[in-house]
This record gives structure tokens, C-alpha cells and sequence, in this order.
């Protein structure tokens, strides 16, 4: 019997554990995309469309948030014309990498593909 | 159609067929290799428009809002799409992490370059298997214009190769007549002077110019020799064979004596090794001009004061001579008619010919070995 709720903990445990990431997301970035109506999911098409490779987004993400500039922006330039650039993050740097991984997982174009 | 007539035939439509066939077969080759290009690019043409088709749904679930994709597909063609740095991304073909087309090298294959990368996807892989039907379909039809080709040719080989041969041919029959008219003229005159030469040797008469009649007799004997050989030609088809059991040993004697005065008047020495009543089932004409003949020529190609040898056993009979002898590269044609290895000495090259006639006849068998400037081997062998 014991055994049986050290699983059922366990297992809630681990379905939590999913959930904080999905929450650590939303309180790292989307909240704030929902906020300012910022397009994840669009955005994260461009990137695609951009860079092809997970890896190769990643890089290019990071290196935005850490240093933003319309070149590295995947938005057209007309796109800040009416809104500002994003501040310069001052996260750590592994945060900020699990977070986009975190997004890239989330938003990943090839988890919905089915034969 | 004779040996020679047939050889020249022979040897024609070899040349003849054997050149056609190789050009033909080049000719087909190269058809059937343009062909085969042309049906594996027709194939390679559907793939890449099925590619293109692929893209281009890949575009359309690239902007698509649904949470459910279904990876475009078509038919046989099996695709993979593949990131920038060439890592498997989705697809029907069984993962490969990365895109290697060189193992598809078997099977038609494509790779596209996809831009903007939609879904991600840099190359798009497609692979199609080879529908060999076509180029087996054509391959047969090929064969079929071959075999019908090839029949055609022989038959169009055979009549150009009797026109080919024809003049031969008629040269022959001429000369043929002209021998067959000579030898009917010759026998008459030629019977009176031998028996007449006879004649006087029998009674004795004209001792003081007996060397000038030896000479008559050893030419008229020659001339015997050359209408008997002409005359068992001409006459050979339509000639009744006398065969029975005669006694070899004892012919060949007489046929030795025969020619005595020829060799006497060459200095030739004979060394004879006739074994006592070998008996044969033969014509005894024919076996007299297999005799005369082998006889004659060791004598004729002979050298003065020179060699021949003479053995009869049970087994077959043997003429050595160290005369002439005969090119190594004539051997083999010695025996046709009008076939002379050498035409210093007079004749009509039919001896050996009546020689390999006979052999023939009686399946016997000949060898000849001859080594030139050295001598002559002639062996006939039987079964007993």
C-alpha cells in the first residue's frame, strides 16, 4: 500500500514538474507576448522559415534576446516602425537557452505532422 | 558446289555476318542505351514535378493554423524532409539521421532544395523505384529485330554468296569441259604409242637409239599418268567400282615397276619395305591411282639422285621423299584440285585431290608432313 502512494506521488509529482515548465514558459515569455500581443506562434514560423534547424533558431534566438536589433529580428522591418525593440534581457544565460528550448518545444511545427 | 566453292562461301558469309552482326549490335546497343536514358528521364521528370507537388503542399501546412498535419505523400514515391544542416526531420522514407542520397543509388532519386525552409525543411529527398517494364519491353523488341535481321542477312548472305561465287564457279565447269574433251582426244594416240614402244622392246628392235625410245616411253608413261588422273576425275561420278579382296602387296610392286625408268632416269634411289600379301577390299583402279599418284609425286618433287621410301604394311602404306617438300601454310589446301605447292614440275594439281578423293571413299585416313626444302611424308592408314 505504501508502495502504491510513493508511485501516485510520485507521478503527480512528475505530471507538476511539466506543468512548472510550461509555467516557467508562460511567466518567462508568453505572458508578456500575450501582453503585448506579440505572435508566438508566427514568430516561431519565421524562424523556421529563416533558419531551418532547431539549433540553428536557438542561436539565433538567444542571441537576440541578448543583444535585440531589427538585423536580428525575424519580424519585418516595417514591424518597428510601429513598435519599439525589446530591452537588452539581463536573465542568466542558461535560463534563457532552457527557456527557448523550452519555446521551441512548444511551438514545434513537426509534433503535429502524422502520415 | 565444290570444297574450294564452299570454303570461298564459307568464309564470306562469316566476314559477311559477322560484320553486320557486330554493326548491328552497336547500333542497338547505342539505341537501346538513348532509349533506356530517355524512359529513366521521363521517370526522373515525374519524380521532380512530384517533388515540386510535395513543396508546395509543404508550403501550404507551413502557413496552415491546424494542430493537425498530415505529411503530404504520393503514391510509390517515398520523400524526407531534412533541416539545414542535413538531420532527418519527418517523412515516409525510414529515418535516416543524415541525408545520404548515395544510398538510394539503386532506386530513382531527387534531392530539392526547399527555400524558405518550410516546416523547417532545407532538402526535400524523394525516391522512386526503376520501372524497368519499359526497357525490358524494349530490350525484347530489339532482340526480336535482331533475330529477324539476323535471318534476313543470312539468307541475303547466301544468294550475294552465290553470285559472290558464281564466276569461280563457271571457271571451274570450263575448265572441267576443256579436260573432259582433252582426255576423250588423248586416249587413242596416247594407246598406240605406248603399245607400240612395247612393242619394239619386245621384239628387240632400234638398239642404237634405245636411250632416245626410253625417253618416249617415260614421257608417254608421264602422259599416261596425267590422262589416267584426268580421266578418273572427269569420269569419276558415273565410273562402276570393281571392289574386292586384291592382293596391295603385289600392285604395288607393279606400280613400282611402273615408275622405275622415271626414277632411273633421275638417279633417284628407292628403298621399298613391301610387306608380303597384304590384301584390301578396294577398286583396284582406284587403289592403282592412289599408288600412281603418291608414287608419281615423290618422284616429281624429288631432286635428282635423291631419296624415296616406299613401306606397305598391313596398317596403311607410306611414300618419304627428301625432295622439295611443301610450305607449311599449303598443307592444309594441298589436296584441292588444281592445287600446285609448286610449279616447276608440269601437271594440273589433281594428283593429291584424287588422292584425298579415294581416302575418302574408303574412310581412310591421310597425313601429311612435309618440312620445305627437306621432304615429304605421305601416310595412308586403314582399318583392317
Amino acid at each position: 500500500m505504501e508502495k502504491m502512494i510513493l508511485v501516485f506521488v510520485l507521478f503527480v509529482l512528475y505530471l507538476n514538474a511539466d506543468n512548472v515548465s510550461d509555467n516557467e514558459l508562460n511567466k518567462g515569455c508568453l505572458s508578456c507576448h500575450e501582453k503585448e500581443k506579440i505572435p508566438s506562434r508566427l514568430i516561431y514560423k519565421k524562424y523556421l522559415l529563416k533558419y531551418s534547424s532547431k539549433d540553428r533558431i536557438a542561436k539565433a534566438m538567444f542571441e537576440y534576446i541578448k543583444n535585440p536589433s531589427k538585423e536580428k529580428s525575424s519580424l519585418p522591418k516595417q514591424f518597428f516602425l510601429k513598435f519599439s525593440l525589446k530591452n537588452a534581457t539581463n536573465q542568466e544565460n542558461k535560463y534563457i537557452k532552457k527557456q527557448i528550448r523550452s519555446y521551441i518545444d512548444y511551438y514545434d511545427m513537426i509534433k503535429l505532422l502524422h502520415l | 558446289m565444290s570444297h574450294s566453292e564452299k570454303r570461298s562461301l564459307v568464309r564470306f558469309l562469316a566476314i559477311y555476318l559477322i560484320s553486320a552482326f557486330i554493326l548491328f549490335s552497336i547500333a542497338s546497343w547505342l539505341f537501346y542505351s538513348s532509349s533506356k536514358q530517355q524512359i529513366l528521364n521521363k521517370q526522373m521528370d515525374l519524380l521532380k514535378y512530384t517533388s515540386d507537388n510535395i513543396i508546395s503542399k509543404l508550403r501550404d501546412l507551413h502557413k496552415s493554423q491546424s494542430k493537425n498535419l498530415k505529411y503530404p505523400s504520393s503514391g510509390k514515391v517515398q520523400t524526407a524532409i531534412y533541416d539545414i544542416d542535413k538531420k532527418y526531420i519527418y517523412g515516409t522514407i525510414k529515418a535516416h539521421d543524415e541525408l545520404n542520397d548515395s544510398i538510394f543509388s539503386d532506386k530513382l532519386h531527387v534531392v530539392s532544395k526547399i527555400s524558405p525552409y518550410y516546416l523547417g525543411a532545407a532538402y526535400l529527398l524523394a525516391i522512386k523505384d526503376i520501372n524497368y517494364s519499359a526497357m525490358t519491353s524494349l530490350r525484347d523488341k530489339i532482340l526480336i529485330f535482331m533475330l529477324i535481321a539476323g535471318v534476313v542477312f543470312i539468307i541475303m548472305g547466301y544468294y550475294l554468296g552465290r553470285l559472290f561465287v558464281a564466276p569461280m564457279r563457271e571457271s571451274m565447269l570450263q575448265m572441267n569441259r576443256f579436260i573432259q574433251d582433252t582426255t576423250h582426244e588423248m586416249n587413242t594416240p596416247l594407246s598406240t604409242i605406248l603399245t607400240n614402244i612395247e612393242l619394239i622392246e619386245i621384239f628387240g628392235g632400234c638398239k642404237r637409239n634405245k636411250d632416245e625410245l626410253d625417253r618416249i616411253g617415260i614421257a608417254s608413261k608421264t602422259l599416261s599418268h596425267i590422262y589416267n588422273d584426268l580421266a578418273y576425275l572427269s569420269l569419276n561420278h558415273k565410273r562402276h567400282r570393281d571392289i574386292s579382296n586384291i592382293n596391295i602387296s603385289k600392285l604395288l610392286r607393279e606400280r613400282v615397276g611402273y615408275f622405275s625408268s622415271m626414277m632411273q632416269a633421275k638417279m633417284i634411289h628407292v628403298k621399298i619395305d613391301i610387306a608380303d600379301d597384304i590384301f584390301l577390299t578396294i577398286d583396284r583402279n582406284d587403289m592403282t591411282r592412289l599408288m600412281d599418284n603418291l608414287i608419281s609425286n615423290a618422284i616429281k618433287y624429288n631432286r635428282q639422285q635423291g631419296n624415296i621410301g616406299i613401306v606397305l604394311t598391313g596398317m596403311g602404306i607410306n611414300i618419304i621423299d627428301d625432295g622439295v617438300g611443301i610450305n607449311k601454310k599449303e598443307i592444309s589446301t594441298i589436296t584441292d584440285r588444281f592445287k600446285r605447292a609448286n610449279s616447276s614440275e608440269g601437271g594440273f594439281g589433281v594428283g593429291l585431290n584424287i588422292v584425298q578423293r579415294i581416302v575418302e571413299y574408303y574412310a581412310f585416313t591421310i597425313s601429311i608432313d612435309s618440312i620445305l626444302n627437306e621432304g615429304t611424308n605421305v601416310s595412308i592408314t586403314w582399318k583392317r
